[in-house]
């Protein structure tokens, strides 16, 4: 067993507490320009949660067609280093 | 790519954004926005069946509107492509 792996562990669950608060990616920025977080006050730790699809722009029917998604917002890179087409 | 191609091809993707439309539309059905895009879609996707119906057969069984015949069994088939 490498127990390196787990050398930073205190220094990695640190990390990830702090990637899980509202910061930067998880805000989002309203008209006025204050932070608003995807999610609730008070939502409780160790859930999952799927953020509810907005609507937004679409593809028209070629690039969605080839992106796989009508919705440019479920057009993420799944498939990033591999052969998306 | 033949006129054939390109009209099923576009078929294909206007049905395509309707796939999309319909299971985005069962989460949100009071989206008003997705409903009209999906009635757009709808009315061309219509359109391209019924235009490729009339040109070189029909789609489906059901697509048949010929009285003379059952054109349903006409060439080429799927695996026939030429």
């Amino acid at each position: 067993m490498n127990l390196d792996l787990f050398d930073d562990l205190n220094g990695f669950i640190l990390r990830e507490r702090e990637n899980s608060l509202p910061s930067a990616d998880n805000d989002l920025k309203t008209n006025n320009g204050s932070a608003v977080s995807r999610f609730p006050a008070n939502t409780p730790l160790a859930m999952a949660y799927v953020p509810f699809q907005q609507w937004s722009s679409v593809y028209g029917d070629d690039d969605a067609f080839a992106a796989g998604t009508l919705f440019p917002d479920l057009d993420l890179p799944f498939m990033n280093g591999g052969n998306t087409r | 790519m033949n006129e054939k191609q390109l009209l099923l091809n576009k078929i294909k993707k206007y049905s395509f954004a309707l796939k999309e439309l319909n299971l985005y539309l069962d989460t949100h059905p009071n989206c008003r926005r997705a409903l009209a895009l999906f009635q757009q879609y709808k009315e061309l996707r219509d359109k391209g069946e019924n235009e490729f119906n009339e040109k070189f057969g029909p789609l489906t069984p059901e697509q048949s509107t010929c009285t003379q015949r059952w054109n349903w069994i006409d060439d080429p088939w799927p695996w026939e492509r030429r």
